[in-house]
């Protein structure tokens, strides 16, 4: 019993002084963290309007060390090529793909960011690395202060850097038939890619000699150069093929691609070309 | 009972631990006054401001790795609005431009200049100076982390690779004159009619030295090396130009004291940096080469066949040793020929079995020999070429397309022979010959 008593001393004791030992704190204040929004200039308003509001896209044109490599010598865009350049991008891939593959196609499969550089991403081989996609999120495309709206063919390799990491971007989501593709020209693959001349890696049924540096690019490289053709190009670059193996591996790598955006997005992908196409000779043209 | 102790002793326990718990004394946190957020934020206004605060804005010349490169001039004039106005002496445009800046927190606060303007050119992998430099550019960065201020400075240290930049305060003058630091940059790499050969000369109060000094436009940089023998002392740098002179770094040290900032002198083409206590540092022309060469040799009488090429087609052309009255002599040769012909080799055949000869082959037009004869100057170790005859024609006169070409190589006061110590290229070792009296200075493979 005495200890009882001692015991509900004791407690209360305890409590009344853990109430009132650190009193006298100080009051929260405000935080010293800066929640200001940074000026929005016309530039930053135009792409909350046509990339971040529709699609959900953040557009990143600034330079920020943390979303590139910094042991290449990069420059962040000169600010008046960068609104060209997204409108190219709007223009042919995202449009194109809002027309064949409905419009909340983009939406729901789309790099979440969109990052700009303006210098060349030149490799200590010699290559140029025009575009990255990684993770599925994040899109990064170089040499941007070099796109010349009136020239197709400048026009034509920009977009095909964004429509190939765009399929990378697709296969990240939903993979192709991987096991019928390593069929069609298993001999062909090389770390060098670069050492081989375009018209000989096609003799070997590559469509670029990119593409035979593996599987994923041989696929990213086999969609996106038939989504840059137009339909009477690629017929033309069909029939300049000497080889009947290659012709034959060329075409079977067309139909695995043509299956996989019917099988997985239920997308006709002749008519997305067409779409490309058309949109590709308004932005010349313009 | 036990039980009944234990608990005396926890609650004693307890009730120390609370009384000492909140004990207002922390010292050991007195370091600084603020959070660190708050420092962070500090240092941020701070570096804004100072920023805006000078008049003409700043002035930097960005030594961006000065064991290979350069420096080059660079005027901010930044605004409250986040842009900045930007020059630099990169190349002859020297135009204002605006682009837009940040104050980043990186691993310290920095500012970075967010969207391109001309400090982005050197750091372009695309453009670069040199081969070895290949996807680097000009190893530039433009993100500077802010190290504090001294003496009215603004200290950075470069994002990558962490060399220090200042930024000085401009002057109206240093926008207006700006572009004259191009003018400068070709006093550094020297007119035509200027001597072929160059000195660095230090003056410690009491001992001269002498070293060679050659400066390479396409990085801004000179190599300069002791010719005395047992004194193996090298002074590298890079260059900046200023419309006055240049400024190198790193720093030419002389009996101790760093010496940067050379003023030119027009009158006879010298850049000199003046210490304290008699130091100076002077990098002059001269009519010879400092260090000279028994190379020579090799073409006098009685010696084996040699046989010296320059080619207008193979790297012989791209030689950095040919003079530019050397280029300018090979373009009057092919001014004088009718429309279709052109020069093609100049060579020097010694002691062959014919003689010795000067060969002068041409596209589309047979080729002249220039038999000479080989005299020696031991004194001034340099050889003398003499006239003896045109394809084994004593009377017949010097063609008129060559007049004024081979007349160099017949100087009376002879030819300096050197073999140098790069390859063009291929494995054949590199012979110069240069006119002793003229700046004229080709560059040849021996062949043999």
């Amino acid at each position: 019993m005495k200890l009882l008593k001692y015991n509900k001393i004791a407690v209360l004791a305890i409590v009344s002084m853990a109430l009132i030992s650190c009193a006298g704190d100080d009051q929260l204040k405000e935080s010293q963290l800066n929640y200001t929004q940074p000026v929005k200039t016309s530039l930053d308003n135009w792409i909350t309007t046509n990339y971040l509001n529709p699609y959900n896209i953040n557009v990143q044109y600034k330079w920020n060390q943390n979303t590139v490599d910094n042991s290449r010598y990069l420059f962040p865009p000169t600010i008046n090529k960068v609104k060209p350049a997204l409108e190219i991008v709007q223009t042919i891939w995202l449009k194109s793909y809002a027309t064949i593959g409905g419009p909340d196609f983009v939406k729901k499969i789309a790099p979440r960011e969109i990052v700009l550089v303006g210098g060349v991403n030149l490799n200590s081989v010699g290559t140029r690395t025009l575009g990255l996609a990684e993770g599925g999120q994040r899109v990064t495309l170089f040499e941007t202060d070099y796109i010349d709206q009136s020239n197709r063919a400048n026009v034509s390799e920009f977009i095909h850097t964004i429509q190939h990491e765009y399929i990378h971007i697709l296969n990240q989501n939903k993979p192709f038939d991987e096991k019928a593709w390593k069929l069609l020209t298993p001999g062909g693959y090389t770390a060098d890619w670069y050492n081989y001349a375009i018209p000989e890696s096609n003799e070997l049924g590559f469509i670029t000699s990119y593409a035979r540096s593996n599987i994923n690019e041989d696929f990213a490289e086999t969609a996106s150069m038939i989504l840059i053709y137009s339909k009477a190009e690629y017929a033309a670059f069909l029939a300049g093929i000497q080889s009947p193996t290659a012709l034959a591996a060329l075409k079977a790598k067309e139909a695995i691609v043509v299956k996989y955006f019917k099988e997985a997005f239920n997308m006709d992908f002749y008519a997305l070309r067409d779409e490309a196409e058309k949109n590709t000779t308004a932005v010349i043209n313009n | 009972m036990k039980i009944k102790h234990l608990y005396k002793y926890l609650f004693a326990a307890l009730l120390v631990l609370h009384l000492s718990s909140c004990n207002d004394n922390t010292d050991a946190e007195q370091k600084f006054d603020q959070t660190p957020t708050e420092r962070l934020n500090a240092q941020k206004g701070e570096l804004n401001d100072l920023l805006l605060s000078s008049e003409f804005g700043w002035k930097a010349v960005y030594f961006t790795d000065n064991t290979v490169l350069g420096g080059y001039t660079h005027l901010f004039k930044f605004a409250k609005d986040g842009t900045v106005q930007m020059a630099s002496d990169f190349d002859s445009d020297t135009k204002t431009y605006k682009s837009e800046y940040e104050i980043q927190l990186g691993s310290t606060v920095s500012v970075v200049f967010t969207t391109k303007n001309r400090i982005h050119l050197l750091s372009d992998s695309n453009s670069y100076p040199i081969p070895s430099l290949e996807a680097e550019g000009y190893l530039g960065d433009f993100q500077f982390l802010y190290y504090g201020q001294e003496n009215g400075d603004i200290v950075f240290k470069t994002n990558r690779n962490n060399r220090e930049l200042r930024f000085v305060k401009a002057t109206a003058e240093d926008w207006t004159d700006l572009s004259e630091n191009l003018i400068m940059e070709q006093n550094v790499i020297g007119g035509e009619d200027r001597p072929l050969f160059r000195l660095l000369e230090t003056n410690d109060g009491t001992a001269i030295h002498k070293f060679d000094f050659s400066f390479t436009a396409a990085t801004r940089f000179a190599e300069s090396n002791s010719i005395e023998t047992g004194y193996s002392v090298s002074y590298n740098m890079g260059v900046g130009y200023t419309p006055t002179g240049i400024v190198v770094s790193p720093a030419v040290e002389v009996g101790g004291q760093k010496l940067t900032n050379f003023t030119y002198s027009d009158t006879d083409g010298s850049f000199t940096a003046t210490g304290t206590n008699g130091v100076s540092a002077v990098i002059k022309y001269t009519d010879k080469p400092l260090a000279l060469t028994d190379d020579y040799k090799l073409l006098l009488p009685g010696q084996p066949l040699g046989w010296f090429g320059f080619f207008i087609d193979d790297y012989t052309v791209e030689a950095p040793t040919n003079s530019p009255l050397f280029y300018a002599e090979i373009e009057k040769i092919n001014a004088a020929l009718p429309e279709g012909q052109s020069i093609s080799t100049i060579e020097i055949y010694s002691n062959s079995r014919i003689g010795t000869f000067i060969y002068y082959s041409f596209v589309r037009r047979a080729p002249l020999q220039h038999f000479v004869t080989v005299e020696e100057d031991e004194a001034g170790k340099k050889m003398v070429l003499k006239h003896k005859s045109w394809n084994g024609n004593t009377t017949v006169a010097t063609p008129a397309i060559l007049a004024s070409f081979d007349k160099y190589l017949m100087d009376p006061e002879g030819i300096y022979v050197k073999k140098e110590n790069f390859r063009l290229v291929y494995s054949e070792p590199v012979y110069t010959f240069t006119s002793a009296s003229s700046p004229f200075r080709m560059t040849t493979w021996k062949l043999n």
